[in-house]
């Protein structure tokens, strides 16, 4: 296999926008600071195929071997161990976002086939993993493989091809990290790291898909699961969560009932006042007046 | 038609069910709350969300079973788990999560006062163990750690406590789950002085102590409307979960006991005096006055099977537990009364009753080459019988015991209670055709005491009608016994070993 390095400014990349390098590299030998320990905007993908890395991602000592891939997200701390690239072949693909957030979502752009709420799910996956490295990931290594083909031979439907690889890159990354942070058989520990999500993205408008995506389930069978075990459908459980939440703000003083509505996720103040009251019997603001003594 | 509700305020999940008034179940319903653990030893919930939950759950279940078929409710009684602390300010506003029972964060302060003098004192008063999950030394903790939340603290209160109040303004807790705390005199229903002292309280810190069959005054306009509930609905206080699960279960009076197989379980009698076990392996809890529960609790039931079945089953289905233990026990069945010599040690979250023993852990003993997964199965079964065993034969120390009525989810392997009807050689009664909750049974025979169908609680247990159930076979009694003598050698003489391993555990 020959050594193969795209740039931004290579005539290659042009039409890909999205893609700021592509590489295939081999190292033969050590080169001090090769690989310092900086922070970037885009989203990187290392693949390992010889060696072994020794790599810091977040602070975060990781030892990648061959069949590893590594997922560094925009605005994560990443580098060598000792800021270099260790001996080995390994081959990388940094891409350009139009928006991420690290608890938001992330929206992969025009070039991608993916449906808009496939991606903006597959991005919520990526992004509450916290995990980076997935370990024998052997068809991700095929799919580089053909990346690197496709650049090289330039074909008919090059860009087409090149293109789909990298969305089939993203299916297969979220497909195995929700397989691996599940082990389907514990379902009150799964449910518990999605309340965890759900919790601590509490004002993102949720949709039963991208729960059931994160749990690594079907929609039909989420939802069942979830009402055995809750008693609740996804979505009312939900509320229910939005609703306790709300109640510990209303009885705190500092917090108005408007920024309450949108802290805990409903869309509106006037969708909160209803859907409080129907279950407490007080509006927002009575149950504020009833519970908190005016006087202070 | 009337009917009365029973609500259950439970480890994980809120059950709410409707009886009429013979006792037939109309219908229930259950919602789910999680619990926090930001420290290994901390257990936390959210008493808002359990509130919300409630409120959710029973007004859906209402309008779905209840008043869709024309019933009337006209009370509503409360059950709920022991041991959680919840401190409010003097707005009655949480200051943070409950602690619940399984909270183990008190271990020093447990141990501490266990080897005090005073320790001896406050049992002999409160016949409860001192342990960590006691209110009494969850509080100490607050005290020691968390100075700034203990010295804005108004009240400390159960969770159920807290529910009642947001329901009704009243701070009211019952005498079951006040003398599951550590700090209520178990003969004169009072606050005990000396343990309030040791926890650096008083009296006007904790709720007003009052029997089960307390009603407030009313429930809160806004909660009548929003529920559809009539002014005159009597709310109930109700008693604690392992009381109302003996009530339900028909366990009054002599030679008899109950047996809870949830994910944790227990061993209890209902009589008309105190136990003092002079090694303080058993609690007393008062069911109202004059009547007690006496028991011993262990930490590993479902949970030790669970945690076998996830680790070990065979899951057809994605998240399918239930059937994966179903083919599990099928595959125990499959072979002879005591697994080839195999003993299992079910200690995996430390024991409780009889040894006391937080640092215990779990054994496979005895294990040969002939061993098959058949044998594993049928031997966690075999060990978790044991234990309940071990308790059993300290209750005996002090009570009689000539039959058993189980009840709880894993009873109704009928494989689980033949085994358990062999090791203790004595008949296992299962409770007629009301399902495996005996909880919410024991609220429906309060609530129709407080209506006044019966003249006291022993009459309304009698009401409790127990099927013959399971027979002692005498043969697999005998091998039983000779291994559980092996079974409980070994939990004494592993003592130092259980320490060390638990060290290890604890760093690693």
């Amino acid at each position: 296999m020959n050594q193969y390095f795209l740039k931004k400014e290579c005539k290659e990349l042009h039409a890909f926008p999205h893609i700021i390098e592509f590489a295939l590299k081999k190292i033969n030998t050590i080169q001090f600071d090769s690989l310092k320990k900086e922070t970037s905007h885009f989203l990187r993908f290392y693949y390992v195929i010889d060696g072994r890395f020794d790599w810091m991602i977040e602070d975060q000592h990781h030892i990648l071997y061959p069949g590893d891939l590594a997922i560094i997200l925009p605005g994560q701390r990443f580098g060598g161990e000792k800021d270099l690239l260790d001996i080995g072949t390994v081959s990388w693909l940094h891409l350009a976002l139009p928006q991420l957030e690290r608890n938001g979502k992330i929206a992969l752009g025009q070039w991608s086939r993916l449906t808009e709420n496939e991606g903006m799910t597959i991005g919520k996956i990526i992004v509450l993993n916290g995990c980076p490295v997935l370990s024998k990931l052997k068809e991700a290594g095929m799919l580089f493989q053909n990346i690197y083909n496709e650049f090289l031979n330039q074909e008919i439907g090059y860009y087409a091809r090149i293109n789909q690889l990298i969305d089939e890159l993203f299916i297969l990354i979220a497909r195995q990290l929700t397989r691996q942070n599940n082990s389907r058989r514990d379902f009150p520990q799964t449910f518990m790291k999605l309340e965890q999500s759900l919790r601590e993205n509490l004002s993102h408008q949720w949709t039963v898909e991208e729960m059931a995506a994160l749990v690594g389930l079907g929609i039909t069978a989420f939802s069942e699961k979830v009402k055995n075990y809750t008693g609740f459908s996804p979505l009312n459980y939900l509320i229910n969560i939005r609703i306790s939440e709300a109640i510990k703000l209303l009885k705190r003083q500092d917090v108005h009932v408007t920024d309450i509505a949108l802290d805990v996720g409903f869309y509106s103040s006037q969708h909160f006042a209803t859907t409080f009251k129907k279950l407490t019997g007080y509006t927002p603001s009575d149950f504020r007046k009833k519970n908190i003594p005016e006087t202070e | 038609m009337e009917c009365v509700i029973t609500i259950e305020i439970g480890t994980g999940a809120i059950r709410v069910s409707a009886f009429d008034l013979e006792g037939n179940l109309i219908g229930y319903s259950k919602g789910s709350y999680p619990t926090f653990h930001a420290r290994p030893d901390f257990s936390e919930q959210d008493p808002e969300q359990i509130f919300i939950t409630m409120l959710y759950i029973l007004k859906n279940f209402l309008n779905e079973k209840i008043y869709s078929k024309k019933y009337h409710v006209i009370s509503i009684c409360f059950s709920s788990a022991m041991h959680s602390v919840l401190p409010i300010d003097k707005n009655g506003v949480p200051l943070g999560n409950a602690m619940v029972w399984s909270d183990n964060r008190a271990k020093k302060e447990a141990n501490d006062l266990k080897n005090a003098d005073l320790g001896k004192t406050l049992y002999k008063a409160t016949g409860t163990p001192i342990h960590a999950m006691s209110p009494l030394n969850k509080i100490t903790w607050l005290k020691n750690h968390e100075k700034d939340r203990f010295q804005t603290t108004s009240k400390f209160l159960s969770i159920k406590t807290y529910i009642i109040q947001q329901l009704t303004g009243e701070y009211i807790v019952d005498h079951s789950v006040a003398s599951a705390t550590g700090m209520l005199n178990i003969y004169s229903l009072q606050w005990e002085d000396n343990a309030l002292q040791s926890a650096g309280i008083n009296k006007e810190n904790l709720a007003d102590v009052v029997p089960v069959f307390y009603s407030p005054k009313k429930l809160k306009k806004e909660y009548q409307t929003s529920l559809g509930l009539h002014d005159n609905v009597k709310i109930i206080v109700g008693s604690s979960d392992g009381c109302m699960a003996t009530l339900g279960a028909g366990v009054w009076g002599d030679g008899k006991a109950t047996i809870t197989l949830e994910e944790s379980g227990a061993v209890r009698v209902v009589s008309k005096e105190v136990i003092q076990d002079e090694k303080q392996r058993i609690f007393n809890y008062v069911l109202t006055e004059g009547n007690y529960v006496s028991g011993g609790p262990t930490n590993n039931v479902g949970s030790a099977f669970e945690w076998y079945a996830k680790q070990f089953g065979d899951f057809k289905k994605a998240f399918d537990l239930e059937d994966c233990m179903e083919n599990l026990v099928n595959d125990a069945s499959k072979v002879d009364a005591g697994s080839r010599g195999l003993i299992f040690l079910p200690y995996l979250q430390g024991e409780r009753a009889p040894i006391w023993n937080a640092n215990a852990r779990g054994v496979y003993f005895g294990l040969n080459i002939n061993h098959e997964q058949q044998h594993f199965i049928r031997a966690t079964i075999e060990g978790i019988m044991y234990a309940f065993y071990s308790i059993g034969k300290t209750l005996e120390e002090h009570r009689c015991i000539k039959s058993l009525s189980a009840n709880g989810t894993f009873a109704s392997y009928p494989l689980w209670t033949q085994i358990m009807a062999d090791v203790f050689n004595k008949p296992v009664h299962i409770k007629e055709n009301s399902g495996p909750d005996s909880v919410a049974c024991g609220g429906f025979l309060v609530s129709a005491t407080v209506l006044g169908r019966f003249k006291n609680l022993e009459e309304a247990a009698q009401k409790v009608k127990l099927l013959d159930g399971y027979q002692p076979q005498q043969q697999n009694h005998e091998l039983y016994g000779k291994h559980y003598a092996i079974f409980e050698r070994l939990g004494t003489k592993l003592f130092d070993e259980f320490e060390a391993i638990a060290e290890l555990q604890q760093n690693s």
